[in-house]
């Protein structure tokens, strides 16, 4: 059963230019001036950016080129939403901003709207790197919890640190969270070939694949003034060393907790055997592979700068954060 | 509930750039195919409640309650409800309440809106009355760019990376293949949303969910019974501006509705079978998925990486194909998440989760401002 | 008693545009930059006007002085960039700043010589008891028509003073000692209503238009004050560009040494109405007690306003930010954008 009343058929005009008022609200008079009125009530305090994003389609009247808003927190807890100056150093989570009085955007009836917008006068108090800045690279053996911590410190940097993707020929997992990107063995030999890969091995899970990082990725993370990541095995690690230069890459070896290497193996084959990801079979080869591994720390030593221990996250992580930050290294 | 409210069924328009049909044209749509897949008549129908956000902006319309009541012959009692992207939730919830207190005992549920007749700078200025004009608008902010300040807190806290996040999009575009309502039928690589345009940063043009017409309508009663029923229906309110949040990355209507229709239904989270959720933005459905409580913080990722969230994993989410996929007419959403649910629950959705007894329909306005949450139940 | 500046301050924005730049655009050799002896100038941002730009000079004296707004009995805003034709810069100050309701405020237009102007009126409601103190500022985002030659010069800044009687609380940093102005009418250069760029007229602007105004009221007041050019310690001049200062300085009889601290144009360029209240900024940081300074404005059209002035205690840097906003240099493209108005 329909309901009652005729369908009519469409006779409006489809023009785009259909009547309805695009302007914002605050193009009334009235909200203007009552707008103008609380900034006069505001006292110009400093603060510090607890977020930002950038408009990249501006609303009607503020222009065409994108802009940066950010949610400020100033200084006496009050919290405001307002754009940030063009001028100034870079945005970032915790940086400190100061407020400044400036044209918003213009009205169609010829008005001006001034408003706060804030400077950046001091970015946040982690790492400023240089352009021809370093690799941080972790290496362990399987099991010692370097996805773990790469992934907290991709969280506590996440604005100033990224993580390299891997180029590999192994077929994507379901478990994986790291950024690999498989292509096939042909294309993988031609980017090794024409040097876009720079640093390159075999490596084994099942079966043998090849893996490698590919330098127009590391150089795009230091265009943006990012710490590029790399969590690794040995041969990527020499491979990193040759290709960049062993003073660019701040190695860090992760070793498990324990004070003998009969210790540490037994720590290792524990977490892979509660991890139960792999068969038996696997975790003895990955436990073989281990033992290579922390026998590479003694014969490899040049390729570490620092060997740490794995035993809680949150110190293993904060340890790693102190030597990134400028007084740890320039 | 105080009543058992049953959900007769229902219809919908196509959802998408709606050229040919106005608003009362999508509206009348709705309303004539629910009719028709319910089998009652027209007048059964003691009461209208239509959820609309922007009736008035785009289609010079307010007063839709009575509109929608002039469809029918005999032009029942009605009213219009509206909180923002909540409307369509709001409009069912409303409706439960009419019916539990006894002032109707059918009640024809509508949810429609009409955005593609304005320039779209009209539909963006428009979206930004879901958000707090005095605090929100005057810097500049866009609606996707309020989402866009939760997302840039939520990757700074989780470090969550680009490529994994394309696999949200991805994973509702999957699901609507087979929906013939949705405005996308096709699968969307997720390289392909980590290269679409940037809208807000870090947002991306396929993050967000698309403009979009389109109207649905649901009928219920306490009076004639159905195979499925509404075993909750709650609202919760937090404060409108982001900036008045005490958490940019967790969204407290979410997880004071959930909670209380848990309460009301005497359900634990995970008998829920398959979930309705807002997925207006590809970070808002982490974080929604986190608020329900499914995943620890930061962890939500992790559902979409191992595929748990297709119509055959271990926690089904959207299904239809969502926001995202099936398109976001405002006011239209909430209802049509109901209808969804009520297709699963009665075996006869086009993306079948296998023995769906009871469902989630999540629907949010605003930025977490408002979140209307129900469930649903196949007493068959 | 005359009055004395009680608190001053200035802002420029922290963007460049280098007059090579500009001359490599129109495939000019950078002989005429060279010849106008300007290396860089100063550009707003979109986001920027005299009202804005005024704002924080204004802001930043009264904060450096410790001035309470509700003191200031008025503001005078000069410019030839003012936001609008009819409404106020100096009213919508009043709010910006916070200064008390009831307070006189108005614009000024005489070229480049607005600034001083309304240093000389608040001076005069000073001294004559009608204000206890009062604001006044030169501001200016000037154009230039994109090719001519004033594109090398034209830039963007703004200086403002606060001025009063000094007491215990407020000793002062300078007394104006004296001030007059001479006036003719003189077509050098000027600005049509509803026109966008002025039009200035070659060489005349030169020696019937600067070099007379300057000179003939430089002379005057040192008459009057029966001192000589030996006597005064610290000299600015108005600077439409560095030759013009030079050579006037030369014919008074000042030396290289005496013009240096308030000789700003050649990184700043001439900011029109803040162009010698900027270099009188510069002065009253470093002069010493006890010094003398001569300030001669010149305003086309035209006329020059002269000040004597004497430093009332040892000069202080202003309280900028230490490592400051980091000064971008802009592309042609760049600085063309900055120079529309937001849309």
């Amino acid at each position: 059963m329909r309901c009652s009343s005729p369908r009519v058929h469409r006779v409006t005009s489809r023009s785009p230019t259909l009547t309805l008022n695009p302007r914002p609200f605050v193009d009334h008079i009235p909200a203007l001036h009552r707008r103008t009125k609380e900034l006069e009530k505001e006292r110009l305090l400093p603060g510090k950016i607890l977020s930002f994003t950038t408009i990249r389609h501006p609303p009607n009247g503020f222009g065409q080129e994108p802009y940066t808003v950010a949610l400020i927190e100033r200084i006496d807890g009050s919290r405001v939403l307002a754009q940030l100056t063009r001028e100034g150093k870079p945005h970032a989570i915790g940086a400190e901003v100061i407020p400044h009085l400036r044209r918003i955007r213009s009205m169609q009836n010829g008005l001006h709207v001034n408003d706060l917008k804030y400077e950046v006068v001091k970015t946040a108090d982690i790492p400023l790197f240089t352009v021809h800045a370093y690799v941080l690279a972790l290496t362990g053996p399987c099991g010692v919890g370097k996805t773990t911590i790469t992934r907290s410190l991709l969280s506590l940097f996440s604005s100033v640190a990224a993580q390299v993707p891997v180029y590999t020929t192994r077929k994507s997992k379901r478990t994986d969270i790291d950024p690999y990107i498989t292509v096939t063995e042909e294309k993988f030999e031609t980017m090794v070939k024409h040097g876009e890969i720079i640093a390159h091995t075999v490596l084994r899970d099942r079966d043998d694949y090849r893996a490698g990082y590919r330098k127009e990725d590391i150089q795009a993370i230091w265009k943006q003034a990012k710490l590029p990541i790399v969590t690794t095995d040995l041969r990527l690690l020499e491979g990193l060393s040759k290709a960049l230069g062993r003073e660019t890459i701040l190695s860090c070896g992760l070793l498990p907790p324990g004070t003998s290497r009969r210790r540490m193996l037994s720590t290792l084959l524990h977490r892979l055997r509660s991890r139960g990801q792999h068969t038996e079979k696997q975790i003895e080869a990955q436990l073989k592979v281990a033992e290579a591994d922390l026998q590479a720390y003694s014969d490899h030593k040049h390729l570490f700068d620092h060997l740490l221990v794995n035993d809680q996250l949150e110190t293993c992580v904060e340890s790693i954060k102190e030597l990134v930050t400028p007084n740890g290294r320039v | 509930m105080r009543e058992t409210v049953y959900v007769l069924g229902g219809g919908q328009t196509r959802f998408g750039e709606l050229w040919e049909a106005s608003l009362a044209d999508l509206i009348r749509e709705a309303v004539d195919r629910a009719i028709e897949n319910t089998e009652i008549l027209p007048t059964d129908i003691d009461a209208v409640v239509i959820g609309n956000m922007l009736g008035g902006e785009t289609a010079g319309q307010a007063h839709l309650g009575t509109l929608v009541s002039g469809c029918l012959p005999h032009h029942p009692p009605a009213l219009r409800v509206e909180a923002a992207c909540a409307s369509g939730g709001l409009a069912v919830h409303t409706a439960c309440a009419l019916l539990e207190s006894d002032k109707a005992e059918t009640i024809l549920v509508v949810g429609a809106e009409k955005l593609t007749d304005v320039p779209g700078e009209t539909v963006t200025s428009a979206l930004m009355h879901a958000a707090d004009a005095e605090k929100d608008s005057p810097s500049g902010l866009t609606f996707p760019g309020i989402f866009a300040l939760t997302a840039t807190a939520y990757m700074h806290a989780y470090g969550i990376s680009r490529e994994n996040l394309s696999l949200v999009s991805a994973c509702s575009h999957r699901a609507a293949v087979s929906n013939p309502f949705a405005q996308f039928r096709r699968e969307l690589p997720p390289e392909a949303v980590s290269k679409s345009p940037l809208v807000a940063d870090p947002l991306r043009l396929l993050d967000c969910s698309p403009i979009s017409d389109g109207a649905a309508a649901i009928i219920l009663s306490t009076k004639r019974e159905s195979p499925v029923r509404i075993a909750a229906s709650q609202l919760a309110s937090e404060r409108l501006s982001l900036s008045d949040r005490p958490s940019l990355t967790s969204f407290g209507s979410t997880r004071s509705a959930f909670d209380r229709a848990l309460a009301e239904a005497s359900w634990q989270r995970n008998d829920i079978d398959c979930i309705e959720l807002h997925d207006c933005f590809s970070t808002a459905t982490l974080i929604h998925l986190e608020d329900l409580g499914y995943c620890e913080e930061g962890e939500a990722i992790r559902l979409y990486c191992q595929k748990d969230t297709d119509s055959n994993g271990s926690l089904p989410v959207n299904p239809s194909g969502g926001l995202k996929a099936c398109g976001h007419p405002i006011g239209a959403t909430g209802v049509k998440q109901i209808l969804d649910c009520y297709k699963q629950l009665t075996g006869q959705a086009p993306n079948q989760v296998r023995n769906a007894i009871r469902a989630l329909a999540h629907n949010v306005g605003g930025v977490g401002a408002t979140c209307v949450v129900h469930l649903l139940e196949s007493i068959a | 008693m005359p009055a004395s500046i009680l608190a001053f301050g200035r802002y420029i924005p922290p963007r460049r545009i280098e007059t090579k730049t500009i001359a490599a655009h129109w495939k000019r050799g950078s002989e005429q930059a060279e010849g106008l002896g300007i290396i860089e100038k100063s550009v707003a941002s979109p986001d920027e006007d005299a009202f804005t730009l005024a704002w924080e000079a204004a802001l930043l004296a009264l904060e450096t002085g410790k001035i309470d707004p509700k003191n200031i009995g008025a503001v005078f805003v000069g410019s030839e960039s003012h936001p609008y034709a009819v409404k106020p810069t100096s009213a919508m100050l009043v709010t910006a700043l916070k200064l008390e309701n009831f307070c006189l405020a108005a614009d000024l237009e005489f070229a480049c010589k607005a600034g001083t102007e309304a240093l000389q009126i608040v001076k005069a409601m000073v001294e004559s008891r009608q204000i206890r103190a009062g604001l006044a500022i030169g501001t200016d985002t000037a154009q230039a028509k994109p090719g001519d030659a004033l594109e090398y010069s034209a830039a963007a800044g703004a200086a403002a003073f606060v001025v009063g009687m000094h007491t215990i609380k407020h000793p002062g940093i300078c007394t104006i000692d004296r001030t007059l102005s001479y006036t003719t009418d003189t077509p050098d250069f000027w600005r049509g209503t509803g026109e966008k760029y002025p039009t200035h007229a070659g060489r005349f602007t030169g020696e019937p238009a600067y070099f007379h105004h300057v000179e003939t009221a430089a002379r005057r007041i040192l008459e009057e004050a029966k001192l000589k050019p030996s006597d005064i310690d610290h000299v600015v001049l108005h600077m439409p560009n560095a030759k013009f200062p030079k050579q006037a300085a030369k014919k008074l009889g000042f030396s290289d040494k005496q013009m240096s601290l308030g000789f700003i144009v050649p990184t700043i360029g001439n900011t029109y109405s803040a162009c010698s209240p900027i270099g009188l900024t510069f002065v009253l940081e470093k002069a010493k007690k006890g010094e003398r300074i001569l300030l001669v404005s010149y305003g086309s059209g035209a006329g020059s306003d002269a000040f004597l002035l004497t430093m009332q205690q040892d000069g202080v840097p202003l309280s900028l930010d230490e490592d400051g906003t980091e000064i971008k240099h802009l592309s042609y493209a760049e600085y063309l954008q900055s120079t529309k108005v937001l849309a």
